[in-house]
């Protein structure tokens, strides 16, 4: 059987190379996507991203990559935006400086400072409450729940659309969402790439499901 | 606040070494067996060391650490003879989440400062060796060869200024002693320190950990030898570990009770009701 093409969005940050190991684990093909080309020929499409938010959307624009995304979007295309590849799809963030975002989800991207925090930057594993309706199977539901996943962020996306909130995680009195979801696309506050056997086990099924 | 169990290898010459008090090297075996085995056995992180590249002013890790990314799906942070922004972006480009940085930051912080700019505040950590000398604990750099007339808790704070995302915090006199940790140096640092502070140093049982987490407030904590000697045995049953080196000290009954495996040890503190992934 021919293996599933993943095309990652690179806007040269630090560690693309893990996401690219993870997925080529679980039985992808990758390409690194350096400038815009035709998302035709991809099975998966990922925005994965460490770094500022003003910096990435520079790249993003710089390498015209804003419209490799946009038609990934838009067409129907599987998308997976991971930690700042989930905060760059919502609509507007004040890191550093006030930046416009994707907008592809309602909300802004907030800093943890501001709210009743335990930690303003959260390195570390942490549970993740996923809704039900997030996996296709109880199985895959009783699997993945609760368990904990890697986050390292100091800013967080304050979802407006409770809709589109799948899953979400709690930093001292502050509950927000780390799993967000609409029609195509999913979205990561953490990195299943480097959360061990259950991030790797979510990333299978996002890969089949999607 | 999940506690994490953090395996540190140190590498000389792309092997696995352990000593002890950071000294008296002995050569255990090929670390991307043990980072994989770590891994598959449910450890938090790994901690790659060059013992020896600050001494001799090189830094071979790059290689390596593209070489045990490959099969190690959890955080990696990699250390020794981190001097200049080049040496961070290659070992980050290899595979690596985070740097750890010791000699090289005491000699410049500017240079601290800059890397914490330029990769983030979570991408860079500050290793400190500490070395208790009646009753004041000085830095120490070189992998505990070098000592600097500074105090650590002074290095501490300063460090945090910098903007530095994390503290790694070995105590050189019960480093690879399995003396358990100097538990006294843990709560004043943690007191102190506003940013995760991982120890090290000293673990011989599963209650030695327990004990560090429970009376000071630290993140983590970073195992060598009682982690390398268990499964040490296993990897030699199956031929993987090259007979170079001398493997004597492993049948000295002292060593045997020294190890126990990362499942037994998480089973343990979640009995105790330490949260642990």
């Amino acid at each position: 059987m021919k293996k599933p093409l993943a095309g990652i969005i690179n806007i040269s940050t630090n560690n693309i190379l893990s996401i690219k190991r993870a997925l080529e684990f679980i039985g992808f093909n990758t390409v690194l996507i350096n400038e815009h080309v035709p998302i035709e020929k991809f099975d998966l499409i990922v925005l994965p991203g460490v770094g500022a938010f003003n910096e990435a959307m520079n790249t993003l624009n710089r390498k015209n990559l804003l419209k490799t995304i946009d038609q990934a979007l838009n067409k129907n295309k599987k998308f997976l935006g991971i930690c700042l590849g989930m905060q760059l799809l919502f609509q507007e963030s004040n890191e550093f400086i006030k930046t416009k975002g994707i907008g592809f989800f309602n909300g802004n991207v907030e800093n943890f400072k501001s709210f009743p925090i335990y930690k303003k930057t959260f390195i570390g594993w942490n549970k993740v409450n996923f809704s039900k309706k997030f996996f296709k199977n109880a199985e895959q539901y009783y699997l993945l729940q609760n368990k904990a996943y890697y986050f390292v962020h100091s800013f967080f996306v304050n979802c407006t659309n409770k809709n589109i909130e799948f899953g979400n995680s709690v930093n001292g009195r502050l509950t927000y969402a780390s799993v967000v979801k609409k029609d195509n696309v999913t979205a990561f506050q953490f990195h299943p790439e480097k959360s061990g056997k259950h991030g790797l086990n979510l990333l299978k099924t996002i890969a089949n499901n999607i | 606040m999940i506690k994490r169990i953090i395996a540190r290898l140190d590498i000389k010459n792309n092997f696995l070494v352990k000593g002890m008090h950071l000294e008296g090297l002995r050569i255990l075996g090929y670390p991307e067996l043990f980072s994989k085995k770590y891994f598959d056995e449910g450890i938090d992180e790994i901690i790659f060391q060059d013992v020896v590249a600050s001494l001799y002013k090189r830094n071979q890790l790059s290689h390596l650490t593209s070489k045990i990314s490959e099969n190690v799906f959890v955080p990696i942070t990699v250390g020794g003879g981190i001097r200049n922004i080049k040496d961070i972006k290659e070992i980050l480009v290899s595979g690596a989440d985070r740097v750890s940085i010791n000699t090289g930051a005491i000699h410049n912080k500017n240079f601290v400062e800059e890397a914490v700019k330029i990769f983030g505040a979570s991408t860079i950590c500050i290793s400190i060796e500490t070395l208790k000398i009646n009753d004041s604990y000085k830095i120490y750099t070189d992998s505990g060869r070098t000592e600097i007339n500074k105090d650590t808790f002074d290095w501490i704070k300063e460090v945090q200024d910098l903007g530095v995302g994390e503290i790694i915090l070995t105590s050189i006199n019960n480093e690879g002693t399995g003396r358990g940790f100097d538990i006294n140096l843990y709560e004043k640092a943690s007191k102190i320190s506003s940013i995760p502070l991982l120890a090290h140093g000293g673990t011989k049982t599963p209650d030695n950990v327990y004990e560090v987490f429970s009376k000071a407030n630290v993140d983590g904590v970073i195992i060598a030898s009682a982690f390398h000697f268990n499964y040490y045995k296993e990897l030699l049953d199956k031929k993987e570990i090259p007979l170079t080196g001398s493997t004597n000290f492993l049948k000295d009954k002292n060593t045997h009770s020294l190890s126990f495996k990362i499942k037994k040890l998480k089973e343990y503190l979640r009995l105790k009701n330490i949260e642990i992934r």
